[in-house]
């Protein structure tokens, strides 16, 4: 598998730099390293912690060290790797992967940020692989490595955007970077400038504690709260544009907890302040949901977007049901395989082997819901029948047996024996 | 019958689900199957996972102890009533709430993150799913 070769490269890649570049590299680059890990980490949780597998190491690469572009790469190739060993289909794995890449603008600014670096924390990366606990720890270890100089570094990351994706050797990534790109470009003007509104925050301190001081996502916040300030403003036009006139580009003051200025005209009351905050969050995740939802671009206001998210979710669980149902009758002896796989440890001493080979029968003549068959023989149809032929297991793709295996062996078990009726006595 | 199982499940998708059930016990395994191994494949990172691995669980473990189908509506009935109590937010999210798996006990906000992750992969779950019919019917 090339994705395998290159994750070897990489690691091997990363261990040489691990030995390169020590630890004391800390330099006015971990400014923007810093930032981009909070970001990072921010796409990484807020986007989709389904690849937060991946991403985990990422941010824990990042704490101390520095990266290299190449070992970005290979990353990001680890990152879909086990994604597709997982679920089975790269294709949707990747297209999700560029999914998640443009629904966050943000991860754009950071991808092309990661000069060449070499990672302390690589044995760590390995060994914790999908851990949270190091996203935890490595973005609390984070805090103290974050200057003052973000907005610098928001305008090298625009600077930088240009030159890296040149040099970047993703395809895919650099695709999507220069799509979003000009977003991205359109973004940190918008966020520097009326970033830093007048109304100094004695009321930004009150804010702090009161509710959104949360352990992790302070470091995730950090550059959100800048990010829907602006966006805030924009959309908020008249107040948009004074913003803009009287707000200067000073540097935003470091951050632990979540601070939020009162911008010019409204009101500073840290009740309301805390109400925008959560406002304010409330319409990035739409926005995200938006993205995620296809063709609900057009769509503004909250409720017609949720009436949206809800038709579509249904619609999709109705999809996984009619696919079930699908797989359920047309493939007996899948399903059969199945419980044979499960059950094999429990169920030795059964003997169910003629009422599966009845019930196989009745269902590959019959319709689903003419199918008559009668309830007493469940019971005793999941039972172990070694005698039957493991028919479709060469079929498989070794990812979808696993697959099957994994979701159904580990604990589903239990159900079948639980789903089989009154002979249990292993139970 | 395609067309026929899309007519039903548009209309009346539960009502369908309960008589396939109760004539084809596989498509209720095959249905706890892909649920669990989606919710595995993810992990215990996310809520709506937790949620969905937990009532998987509670519900095999309800059929083993074999409840009075009396007492199970009961308890529906019960769990209806508080859910009607703990409106928050949206009165649109209290429809969202009902999809996701765990979506009850959560803030809006976190709502909107779990539906997020939780379309995700229900899009893949969809696709895998796909595949394997494809392979099952050649």
């Amino acid at each position: 598998m090339d994705v395998g070769d290159n994750n070897d490269a990489g690691s091997q890649n990363r261990n040489e730099c691990v030995m390169n570049c020590p630890s004391s590299g800390m330099n006015t680059k971990v400014s923007g390293m810093s930032l981009n890990s909070m970001s990072m980490y921010k796409s990484s949780s807020g986007a989709d912690h389904f690849f937060g597998s991946g991403w985990d190491p990422v941010v824990s690469l990042s704490h101390g060290e520095n990266f290299g572009v190449s070992s970005m790469v290979s990353h990001c190739q680890f990152a879909t790797s086990p994604y597709a060993v997982v679920m089975e289909n790269q294709g949707i794995s990747s297209t999700s992967n560029l999914a998640q890449y443009s629904s966050d603008p943000s991860f754009v600014e950071l991808v092309p940020k990661i000069p060449g670096f070499g990672s302390g924390n690589f044995s760590e990366m390995v060994s914790s692989f999908g851990l949270p606990e190091t996203a935890h720890i490595t973005s609390s270890g984070c805090s103290p490595n974050f200057t003052p100089s973000k907005e610098s570094g928001n305008k090298r990351n625009s600077a930088n955007v240009a030159q890296s994706f040149e040099d970047h050797q993703i395809s895919e990534e650099a695709a999507i970077g220069t799509s979003t790109n000009g977003k991205a470009r359109k973004r940190t003007p918008e966020s520097s400038s009326p970033s830093n509104p007048e109304k100094n925050g004695d009321k930004e301190h009150q804010n702090d504690p009161s509710g959104e001081s949360l352990g992790i996502v302070k470091e995730q916040d950090e550059k959100k709260p800048k990010m829907e300030q602006s966006i805030g403003a924009n959309s908020r036009g008249k107040q948009a544009a004074k913003q803009a006139k009287d707000s200067s580009n000073s540097a935003e003051a470091p951050k632990e907890y979540i601070h939020v200025r009162a911008k010019r005209g409204q009101a500073t009351n840290s009740h309301s302040l805390a109400e925008r905050v959560r406002r304010e969050k409330i319409s990035e995740r739409m926005r995200l949901l938006q993205e995620l939802v296809p063709g609900c671009n057009k769509i503004t206001g909250k409720a017609v977007m949720l009436d949206e998210i809800i038709n579509y979710v249904q619609s999709l669980q109705q999809q996984v049901e009619f696919l079930s149902m699908k797989l359920a009758t047309v493939n007996p002896e899948l399903n059969i395989d199945i419980e044979r796989i499960l059950s094999k440890d429990f169920l030795h001493s059964r003997s169910g082997g003629a009422a599966i080979f009845g019930f196989s029968s009745g269902m590959n003549s019959s319709q689903p819901y003419s199918h008559g068959i009668v309830q007493g023989t469940v019971p005793s149809i999941p039972t172990a029948n070694p005698q039957f032929p493991p028919l479709h297991q060469s079929m498989l793709d070794p990812e979808l047996q696993s697959l099957f295996q994994m979701g159904l062996e580990s604990g589903s078990a239990v159900d079948s024996l639980g789903s089989h009726g009154p002979s249990k006595s292993e139970l | 019958m395609n067309p026929k199982t899309c007519h039903h499940l548009s209309s009346n998708p539960s009502s369908v689900k309960s008589k396939f059930t109760r004539r084809h016990y596989l498509y209720g395994k095959v249905k706890i199957a892909a649920d669990k191994s989606l919710a595995l494949a993810v992990g215990s990172r996310r809520a709506w996972t937790r949620a969905l691995l937990w009532k998987i669980h509670y519900k095999a473990r309800r059929q083993r102890s074999r409840f009075n189908t009396k007492k199970r509506l009961k308890e529906k009935k019960k769990k209806n009533k508080k859910k009607s109590d703990e409106e928050v937010g949206f009165f649109h999210a209290n429809e969202l709430r009902k999809l996701v798996p765990g979506g009850q006990a959560m803030d809006l906000c976190s709502l909107l993150d779990e539906t997020a992750h939780y379309i995700k992969c229900l899009t893949t779950q969809v696709q895998v799913m796909k595949s394997i019919d494809q392979i099952y019917s050649l």
